[in-house]
């Protein structure tokens, strides 16, 4: 569990680091090559030293051959008692010749017909008999000349290779001898496997030593990349200062040259559309404040004009009430587009205190009553019993709530408009569902775009302003809450307003279902 | 007769209030730039300012805060600028209250007429709490020896929290007895006004003991 974690971890590692994937990369290359580099010195060491140890054995093998021949130079054949005494130094002088340290002897009588007397045949004492075969001693005894064979000795408890050679010989007196030395590589392959520990550690320190220089390398070479990486993503998270050190003339400083000519330009356009849309909406804030004044001038004036009305021509007052009218719409509009335009500038200043959400939507509803009853709409309220306390701004709550009531009313068709309070642990919400004629999907879709309207024809029957649901949006926002909508045409739709009981929440759920009313 | 100085520099409005004014049975004189203004004030002495914050020469706060240097008359803003900063400075340079432009001349006269009444309770003569004594006769306020400037309007919100000890007013009753709005209104003017109280009664401000905040509900007088 915890190893397939780590396995997991490591892998992970790898796959994110590129610098990491380059040392192992060049480690395991490298590695590679050593190993194959040991092999091929190792065997090639291996086959030296056999070969001159064979070279070595066959000369004293043949230096052998002398010595025999002149110990039994002179005591031929008859005289059975010298020969044996000649026969018993044989093995010894034998095992002495020459510069090898170890040399086992054995001088084997090759039939015993032509041996009537019955001589001994001299083996060195700890000589593995069974390893001169009758197979290799049929060799040396059918053909003329020095026979070798490779054998596996005991030595020390390891096994170890040896060369057994053997060649036949006639004594005076026509008795067929063969002689055997054996000569162990115990040295040798003592030597060989020094050298191959050598290799293996000569190897693994010279492949950590790559390893460590291709990781010194490969940051030298990361290290610009990795800082291009960090700087591009500072830049794409707002931070349009960011710029790369240009050092020297490499591809490094390419990039960093480039890398600082993008976010130049970068930064040129993006401060251009930033001002851009500053001056924008301090227009429209302008526009805004300077038509406020003669607006309420003219105001003061339909008013004024309105309450004296009184025995002026008939197409006079009905001109009046028209002009009254339509300054109270234009106020409405001035005042919505002030809002809009302060959202834009994010010049809001939300005031959040406690209160009970209850309260609030029942202001609202007392407020709409009526409203909906000049339209014949029933409001179904259904709220809970206890306080549902939040963290809000009443005023923009309010004229959420306001918004969403009017539209509500305006689309139902008489139908019963529903009304829904519920809270869990982190948030609070309100829906407001409508049976009336629903939405498609892309009118859903612009549903909270500014100055929209459901109805085609834009007949206005309210005198909103067709900014009503974008201010209530932002205002949702605000809150870092959630407006949210669903509608089918036909059928009607759902407005849900949740936001978080305390300003600082900002991962909850809403405690109502966005979905519509089932007739 | 009532006698209200309007301070606003554009004419075909400060015309038209006039009218309004003049119609709903107000006495009228004004200033058109904010360097008048003042002295408009000196010279006329009238019961009420309506001052507009946007003004050429001097800003409608800066006059505010002169005149509140030695005069409690009270002042209702008109300004065209809903930008709650601008509001609120002027609120805490003494103004009483405020109405955004455009306005209707109705909600303006029944601002104006909730400020220039005078209080009327069957109150006894002198009202306590803590150390400050409150004469409703002479609307003197005194802290023991010293006496204190309060506005009209700060004098009412003192003395309505102050008849009623250890009661506590929501923002919205202190607009609807103090500020005398039948309809929703911004509480901030509480917030502010209780501010200003604050600093010229409490012996500290950050901790009064006088005027207490109840959190999520309002305000009340101190225990005392």
């Amino acid at each position: 569990m915890i190893f397939s974690r780590i396995t997991k971890a490591a892998l992970e590692r790898f796959r994110s680091s590129l610098q990491i994937r380059a040392v192992v990369y060049t480690a395991s290359l490298s590695g590679t090559a050593l190993v194959i580099l040991g092999g091929v010195l190792s065997v090639s060491i291996g086959n030296g030293l056999f070969s001159t140890r064979t070279e070595q054995a066959i000369i004293e093998s043949n230096r052998a051959k002398f010595t025999v021949s002149r110990l039994f130079d002179g005591v031929a054949g008859k005289d059975p008692w010298r020969f044996q005494r000649v026969l018993d130094e044989l093995v010894p002088e034998l095992e002495s010749i020459g510069v090898s340290q170890t040399r086992q002897v054995a001088f084997l009588v090759s039939d015993s017909q032509s041996n009537p007397n019955n001589f001994s045949s001299p083996v060195s004492a700890g000589l593995d008999l069974s390893l001169i075969t009758k197979d290799f001693r049929n060799q040396v005894s059918t053909i003329p000349g020095v026979q070798t064979r490779t054998v596996q000795v005991l030595r020390a408890g390891e096994s170890t290779p040896a060369i057994l050679i053997g060649q036949k010989f006639v004594l005076p007196g026509g008795l067929k001898y063969e002689l055997y030395l054996l000569y162990d590589l115990y040295n040798e392959q003592q030597t060989l496997l020094f050298v191959q520990r050598t290799l293996v550690l000569g190897g693994f320190v010279t492949m950590m030593i790559i390893a460590f220089f291709s990781f010194l390398v490969t940051s030298w070479l990361v290290k610009p990349v990795q800082e291009a990486a960090d700087a591009s993503e500072l830049l794409a998270s707002g931070d349009l200062d960011r710029r790369l050190s240009v050092r020297g003339t490499d591809v490094a400083a390419v990039l960093a040259t480039s890398f600082n000519h993008m976010a130049d330009s970068l930064q040129e356009k993006i401060m251009a559309m930033d001002e851009l849309s500053k001056m924008q909406q301090r227009f429209v804030s302008d526009v805004s404040h300077e038509l406020r004044t003669p607006l309420t001038t003219m105001k003061l004036a339909a008013d004024y004009l309105k309450e004296h009305q009184e025995g002026l021509p008939e197409f006079t007052q009905r001109s009046i009430v028209n002009l009254h009218g339509q300054m109270d719409r234009f106020d409405l509009l001035l005042a919505d587009l002030l809002e809009i335009s302060r959202y834009d500038a994010t010049g809001v200043e939300p005031s959040f205190e406690v209160h009970d959400l209850n309260g609030i939507v029942g202001v609202c509803l007392a407020a709409i009553q009526p409203f909906a009853d000049s339209k014949n709409v029933y409001l179904d309220a259904d709220i809970p019993s206890g306080a549902v306390q939040c963290e809000v701004d009443a005023r923009r709550i309010e004229r959420i709530l306001n918004n969403l009531l009017t539209n509500a009313i305006e689309h139902s068709e008489g139908n019963p408009v529903k009304i829904r309070v519920a809270q869990n642990d982190k948030a609070v919400a309100v829906s407001v569902t409508d049976q009336g004629i629903g939405m498609t999907e892309e009118e859903l879709a612009q549903v909270f775009n500014r100055f929209w309207r459901a109805d085609p024809s834009r007949k206005r029957t309210t005198g909103g302003t067709g900014l009503g649901l974008a201010i209530s949006y932002a205002d949702a926002q605000l809150h870092l809450g959630r407006l949210e909508v669903t509608a089918e045409p036909g059928v009607g739709a759902c407005f849900r307003l949740t936001v978080p009981k305390r300003h600082n929440i900002t991962d909850f759920e809403s405690p109502l279902p966005l979905a519509m009313e089932k007739p | 007769m009532f006698k209200i100085l309007i301070v606003e520099d554009d004419d075909a409005l400060r015309e038209q209030l006039e009218i309004g004014l003049m119609a709903s049975g107000f006495s009228v004189c004004y200033a058109s730039s904010g360097l008048d203004a003042v002295a408009a004030f000196e010279k006329n002495n009238p019961d009420l300012i309506l001052l507009d914050l946007m003004l050429p020469g001097k800003n409608g706060i800066e006059i505010c805060t002169e005149i509140r240097r030695n005069s409690g008359v009270p002042i209702i803003m008109l300004t065209a600028r809903t930008d709650d900063s601008d509001m609120i400075r002027g609120l805490e340079a003494g103004a009483d209250d405020y109405v955004t432009k455009p306005y209707k001349i109705e909600v303006l006269v029944s601002r104006i007429k909730a400020r220039l009444r005078p209080l009327r309770e069957a109150l006894p003569l002198v009202v306590k709490i803590g150390a400050i004594e409150l004469d409703t006769l002479s609307h003197e306020v005194r802290k023991g020896d010293k006496k204190i400037a309060l506005t009209p309007l700060e004098f009412k919100l003192l003395l309505t929290l102050a008849s009623h000890p250890n009661e506590v007013f929501s923002r919205e009753m202190l607009l609807e007895q103090v500020w005398e709005y039948t309809y929703k209104a911004d509480t901030r003017l509480v917030n502010v006004h209780i501010q200003r109280l604050r600093s010229k009664i409490e012996d500290d401000q950050e901790q009064p003991k006088l005027v207490l905040t109840v959190r999520g509900w309002g305000y009340k007088a101190g225990p005392e």
